[in-house]
C-alpha cells in the first residue's frame, strides 16, 4: 500500500511536471517544405492540412509540423530535447493530437501531445515490451503500434477511453458506444 | 481499515482520484485485447506484423505470414480479417499501408526488383492503381487523408528524402 502511494506520488509529480509548465511559445518559421533538407517519417493529418515530419533543417533531425495551406513550419520546442530524439509521428484528424516515439531512460515510449491544451502524456508508462511505429486514429481515441511482447513484432491497440475529447468535425465528446 | 486511513491522510484521498483520472492507473489508457492465432487467420500471428494503421473499426497492417510481405485488413468490430481481393501482388513486397477513414481506400508501397511505387487500392471496385508510374525515384511511406483525397509520401530526390503530395482528384 505504501509502495502504491509512492508510485502515485511519483506519477502525480511527473504529471505536474509534464502538464503545469508552459511549453514556451510555438516558434514559427516560414519556408518551402523541402529545400535542400532531409525530410522523413512524414505523417498527414486526417483533414490533409498538417504534416508531421522529422526534418534536419535546423541542423539536427527534429520533429516538426508543417501547415500545408499557410506553407510554414511550426515547431513544438518541448518535444525536441537534447537527450532524446522524437520520431515516428502520427496526427489525428485536425492535427490536434500528435503521437510519437521518444526514448526515456533508454526505452522507447509512446507519447501523446495535445496541441490544444499543450499537454503531453506518456501512453506506454508501465508497458514492458519494446514499441515501434505508433499511429493514432483520426478521432484520437485509439493508438495502434508494434509490440515485441511475443518475441517478434505483433500489433497492439491502446484505448484512451470514452472520456477524452474526440478530434471530430463537431468536436463533441466521446461516449458514443455505437460508433 | 482505520489504520490505513491514518497512514495515508487527506492528501492521499485527494490525489488518488486525480491520479486515476489523469494517469490511468487501472483505467485509461488501456490495452485492447486483440486475438492471436499462430496460423495467421486473425490479426496477430506467429509471423511478424508491422506498419499498423487504425481507422476504427479497421486496422490495416503488413504481415509476412504467407511467405511474402503483404497487406491485411482487420475489422475490430467483427474481430475478423476482411477479404481484400486484388490488393496484394504475388511478386512484390507490400509495405506502409494507410487507410481512409471510411475504410474504402488503402494507399501502400510495393517493391518489385528494386523499384518502388505508391499504389491506391479501392475496396469498392477491388482495383489498385499505380500513382507514381512516371516517377523513377524511390518512394515510400504514403499517408492518405481521412477523406481519401490526398496522399503525402516520401521520395528520394536531389540526394535526400523529400515530401511529395498527390491530389487524387487531379491524377
Amino acid at each position: 500500500m505504501k509502495k502504491a502511494f509512492l508510485r502515485w506520488s511519483i506519477n502525480i509529480g511527473l504529471l505536474t511536471l509534464l502538464s503545469s509548465c508552459s511549453f514556451g511559445s510555438i516558434s514559427l518559421s516560414s519556408g518551402t517544405l523541402n529545400g535542400r533538407y532531409n525530410n522523413e517519417q512524414v505523417a498527414l493529418s486526417g483533414n490533409g492540412k498538417w504534416l508531421a515530419l522529422v526534418s534536419d533543417r535546423s541542423g539536427t533531425p527534429r520533429l516538426m509540423l508543417y501547415n500545408l495551406s499557410e506553407q510554414r513550419f511550426v515547431e513544438i520546442p518541448f518535444i525536441n530535447t537534447d537527450e532524446a530524439v522524437a520520431e515516428s509521428p502520427s496526427l489525428s484528424l485536425s492535427g490536434r493530437y500528435l503521437v510519437y516515439i521518444t526514448s526515456l531512460d533508454g526505452k522507447p515510449e509512446i507519447l501523446l501531445y495535445d496541441r490544444l491544451t499543450q499537454r503531453q502524456e506518456i501512453l506506454t508508462q508501465g508497458y514492458r515490451s519494446w514499441v515501434r511505429r505508433p499511429r493514432i486514429s483520426p478521432d484520437g481515441r485509439y493508438i495502434v503500434f508494434e509490440t515485441s511482447r511475443r518475441g517478434h513484432w505483433n500489433i497492439e491497440v491502446l484505448d484512451r477511453g470514452p472520456y477524452i475529447e474526440l478530434d471530430i468535425p463537431d468536436g463533441s465528446r466521446a461516449n458514443t458506444p455505437n460508433r | 481499515m482505520s489504520k490505513q486511513k491514518s497512514n495515508y491522510p487527506l492528501l492521499y484521498w485527494l490525489l488518488l482520484p486525480i491520479s486515476i483520472l489523469f494517469n490511468g492507473c487501472g483505467g485509461y489508457p488501456s490495452i485492447v485485447s486483440l486475438p492471436y492465432d499462430f496460423r495467421g487467420t486473425s490479426i496477430n500471428s506467429a509471423a511478424n506484423e508491422s506498419y499498423p494503421q487504425i481507422a476504427p473499426p479497421y486496422i490495416v497492417f503488413v504481415s509476412d505470414r504467407n511467405g511474402i510481405q503483404s497487406i491485411y485488413l482487420y475489422n475490430s468490430q467483427t474481430r475478423k480479417l476482411v477479404d481484400t481481393p486484388g490488393l496484394n501482388f504475388l511478386d512484390a513486397i507490400a509495405s506502409s499501408p494507410s487507410i481512409s477513414e471510411n475504410g474504402r481506400f488503402i494507399a501502400f508501397v510495393a517493391n518489385r526488383n528494386g523499384r518502388s511505387a505508391i499504389y491506391l487500392y479501392d475496396r469498392e471496385t477491388r482495383q489498385r492503381r499505380n500513382l507514381t508510374e512516371n516517377i523513377e525515384a524511390e518512394v515510400r511511406n504514403p499517408n492518405i487523408s481521412s477523406d481519401g483525397n490526398k496522399i503525402a509520401y516520401e521520395i528520394a530526390r536531389n540526394g535526400h528524402w523529400e515530401i511529395a503530395l498527390i491530389d487524387i482528384n487531379t491524377i
